[in-house]
Order: structure tokens, then sequence, then C-alpha cells
């Protein structure tokens, strides 16, 4: 459990969370701002193996995806309601 | 309800107002203001995140003194290069994520600091084995990045190392095994039976991953311990 949550965490203040929000807030289209997130999630995790998948558990993958898709999400729903352009 | 449709509560009217496009400041205001803004929490944020990883701030608790002064016998604290390697450099990673993950799993550390789970001397040695079997899984798993951070295979002189030593890394870079397979009480005094639970931690996380090949070592720990030991008090004096 602890490390589940710990996992999360890690994510919302890595990679996956802050750039996939960024990327998030680059465009209006809802599915294109979570897959950028999920494709940030994706990266991170197999960047930080070594692009060794035998080296990834796939719960981190997971995760990191999730929180991507959900950061990117977040973003978009920020350049929705926060900007006209 | 319609008293609400005229006049939002105060959250409302906060909620209405930051999302109100922006009369009185420039874009370009805007956008430095956050960037510095942005700045100073980073670094503020990184900041007391190193002050998390000093030896003062671990054994602030007093239930972590006793690893301190084991420690403090051992060769990361005291050897002839004068290079340190602090509580902080085994237990916590440098990788951004595994650190942030590593520091929001030790709230659990300061839940046990309340409930008082190694307050006294004997709960702590009844405790040591399961505390020592927690930080072997994740080093296991870590394949011992921390160790790795500073330490590399690659980065060896066999030929100037003890031929035991030297034997021995070689069998572990053929036989894929890491650093806390043989190096067990690197820093700290062992509890009994420590042997067989690493070994149970061992097997367990190869269930867990599949077939894979981890191998524990028949290599003596103790010994390993005994060597440093005589090293260190030989260096001090004692
Ligand atoms: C709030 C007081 C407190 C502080 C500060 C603290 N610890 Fe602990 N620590 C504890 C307690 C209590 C436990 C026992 C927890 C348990 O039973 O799981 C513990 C357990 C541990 C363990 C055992 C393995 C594990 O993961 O359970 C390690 C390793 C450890 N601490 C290292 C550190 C390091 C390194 C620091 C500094 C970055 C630190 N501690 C700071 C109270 C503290
Ligand atoms: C901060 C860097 C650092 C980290 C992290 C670190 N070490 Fe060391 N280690 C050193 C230094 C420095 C020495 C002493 C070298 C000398 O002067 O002989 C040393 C010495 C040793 C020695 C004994 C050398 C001797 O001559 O007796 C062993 C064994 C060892 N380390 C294993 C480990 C293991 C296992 C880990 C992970 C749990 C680890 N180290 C983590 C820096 C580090
Ligand atoms: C197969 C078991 C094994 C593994 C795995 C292993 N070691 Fe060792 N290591 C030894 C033995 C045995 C010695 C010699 C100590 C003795 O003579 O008691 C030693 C000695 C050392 C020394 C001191 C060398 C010297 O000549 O002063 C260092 C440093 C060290 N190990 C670091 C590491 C690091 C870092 C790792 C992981 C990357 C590692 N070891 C993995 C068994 C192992
Ligand atoms: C050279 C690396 C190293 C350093 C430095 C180090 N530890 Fe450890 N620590 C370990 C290892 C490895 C274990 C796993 C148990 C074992 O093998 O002794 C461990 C285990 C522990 C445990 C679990 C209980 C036990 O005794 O096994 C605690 C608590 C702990 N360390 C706290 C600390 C604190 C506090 C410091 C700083 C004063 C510190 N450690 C410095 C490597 C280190």
């Amino acid at each position: 459990m602890l490390n589940f949550l710990g996992t999360i965490a890690g994510n919302i203040l890595g990679l996956a969370g802050i750039l996939g929000f960024t990327l998030g807030l680059m465009t209006r289209n809802l599915f294109l701002a979570a897959g950028l997130g999920a494709v940030v999630g994706f990266v991170e995790t197999m960047g930080f193996a070594g692009f060794d998948m035998a080296k990834v558990e796939t719960l981190d993958l997971i995760i990191a995806i999730g929180v991507g898709l959900m950061a990117g999400a977040l973003g978009c729903a920020v350049r929705v309601k926060g900007t006209t352009v | 309800m319609s008293d609400q449709d005229k006049r939002p509560g105060l959250l409302g009217r906060i909620w209405g107002w930051f999302w109100s496009p922006s009369g009185v400041l420039s874009v370009g205001f805007t956008l430095i203001v956050g960037f510095m803004a942005g700045i100073l929490f980073w670094g503020g944020f990184h900041w007391s995140m190193e002050m998390t990883n000093t030896e003062e701030f671990c054994t602030g608790c007093h239930t972590m003194e006793t690893n301190l002064g084991e420690y403090r016998e051992t060769i990361h604290y005291n050897n002839h290069s004068g290079v340190r390697a602090i509580c902080s450099d085994c237990h916590v990673p440098k990788e951004w994520n595994h650190k942030v993950k590593a520091k929001v799993m030790a709230v659990k550390d300061v839940y046990h600091e309340l409930m008082g789970t190694i307050d006294t001397p004997e709960k702590y040695e009844d405790h040591r084995l399961k505390m020592a079997s927690q930080t072997w899984k994740k080093m296991k798993a870590s394949d011992s990045r921390e160790c790795r951070n500073c330490h590399n295979f690659d980065y060896m002189d066999f030929t100037i190392q003890e031929t035991r030593a030297a034997k021995e890394h070689q069998r572990a870079i053929d036989n894929n095994m890491t650093c806390i397979d043989c190096h067990q009480g690197i820093a700290h005094r062992l509890p009994e039976g420590y042997l067989d639970e690493y070994k149970r931690v061992v097997d367990e996380l190869a269930m867990e991953k599949g077939p894979k090949s981890l191998k524990t070592a028949d290599a003596n720990p103790g010994a390993i311990k005994g060597y440093l030991n005589k090293t260190t008090s030989e260096k001090t004096g004692d």
C-alpha cells in the first residue's frame, strides 16, 4: 500500500505529472492531452530503467501511465477553463 | 438555491475571479511573475528535501541512534580516503522519482516513532530483523542501486584488491549477483538468523519476478564484517 502511494506521489512530482500537465496545457483536445501525458509516463518509467523491459515493474508502469493520463487531462481542463484561445 | 444563483458564496467568487481574464496585468508580467515564483518554489522544495537527507535529521529521532553508533565503527564513517557515506547515501535513492517515493514511504517511520515501535533497546532488537529485511528487499530489488552510486564493478581494479575479494567479485559479475547478496551488515550489527531471513527475502522477490536468476551468496558476511571491523580498528587504533 505504501509502495503504491509512494509510486503515485513520485510520478505526480516527476516528469509524468509535471511535463504531462504542461503538455496538457498546450491543447484543447482532451484525448490528445491525456495521450501525451500517458506517453510521458511510459517514457519516464522506461527511461529510468535504462529501456530494459525486464527491469520495469508492470505496476509501476501502469501507475506512471495513469498519472500521466490524469495530469494531461487536468492540464487540458485548465486550458479550456482558463483561456479563450 | 435562488439566493445562491444571484450571489455566489465566498469560494464561488474566488473561483470566478481566479478564472476571469486579467484586465490589469499584461501577459508578459503574468509570465515573468509565474516563472520567478516557480523557481523560488522549486528551489525551496528541493532544499527542504535535501534537509531531510542529513545525518542530523535522521538521528533527530533517538530511535535511529542505535544505528548511528554502529555505523560510526565502520569504514563508511571513517576511512583513509576521507570520503564518507552518510545514512541517506545508502538509504535514500538519488533519482528523483525513486527519491520522492522513498520520502513518501518514510511517513511510516513517523507513525512508528509515535507508536513507540522501537523506543527501547529490547524492542529495537526484537524488531531489527524485520527492519533489516525490509531494507534488504529494497536493495535486492533495486540491484543495490544506492551502493552503485559510489561503487562500481567496472571501476574496481581487481589486481589490487585482496585475492578473496577479487575472486568473489568476479563470481558476482558472472552470476549476476548484487552487493547486498554478500555485504549484509556493512554498516550495522546483524541480528540473529539473518542469513535465513535474507534467503527468504530473495525467494519472495524471485516469486514475484518470475523465473529469473536470483542467487544468494554462500560467502560469509560475518567474515566480511569481521574483516571490516578489523581494518577500521587498525586505523582508529583501538
Ligand atoms: C520520525 C523519526 C525518524 C526519523 C526522522 C527517521 N527515522 Fe528511520 N525509522 C524510524 C522508526 C520508528 C522506524 C521503524 C519503522 C518500522 O518498523 O517500519 C524506522 C525505520 C528505519 C529503517 C528500517 C527499514 C525500513 O524501511 O523500515 C531505515 C533503513 C531507516 N529508518 C532509515 C532512516 C534514515 C536514512 C533516515 C533519515 C533520512 C531516518 N530513518 C529518519 C524513525 C525515524
Ligand atoms: C557515498 C558513497 C558510498 C556509498 C553510497 C557506499 N559506499 Fe562503500 N565505500 C565508500 C568509501 C569511500 C569506502 C572506503 C574506501 C577506502 O577508503 O578504503 C567504502 C568502502 C566499502 C567497503 C570496504 C572496503 C574495505 O577496504 O574494507 C565495502 C565492502 C563497501 N564499501 C560496500 C558498500 C555497500 C555494500 C554499499 C551499499 C549498501 C556501499 N558500500 C555504499 C563509499 C560508499
Ligand atoms: C559474491 C559475494 C560478493 C558480492 C556479490 C560483492 N562482494 Fe564485495 N567483497 C566480497 C568479499 C568476500 C570481499 C572481501 C572481504 C573479506 O576479505 O572478508 C569483498 C570486498 C569488497 C570491498 C573491499 C575490497 C578491498 O580490497 O578493499 C569492496 C569495496 C566491495 N567488496 C564492494 C562491493 C560492491 C560495491 C559490490 C556490488 C557492486 C560487491 N562488493 C559485491 C564479496 C562480494
Ligand atoms: C554503507 C551503507 C549504509 C550506511 C552509511 C547506513 N546504512 Fe543503515 N543499513 C544499511 C544496510 C545494508 C542495511 C540492511 C541491514 C544490514 O545488512 O545490516 C541497513 C539497515 C538499517 C536499519 C534497519 C535495522 C538494522 O539494523 O538492520 C536502520 C534503522 C538503518 N539502517 C538506519 C541507518 C541510519 C540512521 C544511518 C546513518 C547514521 C545508516 N543506516 C547508515 C546500509 C547503510
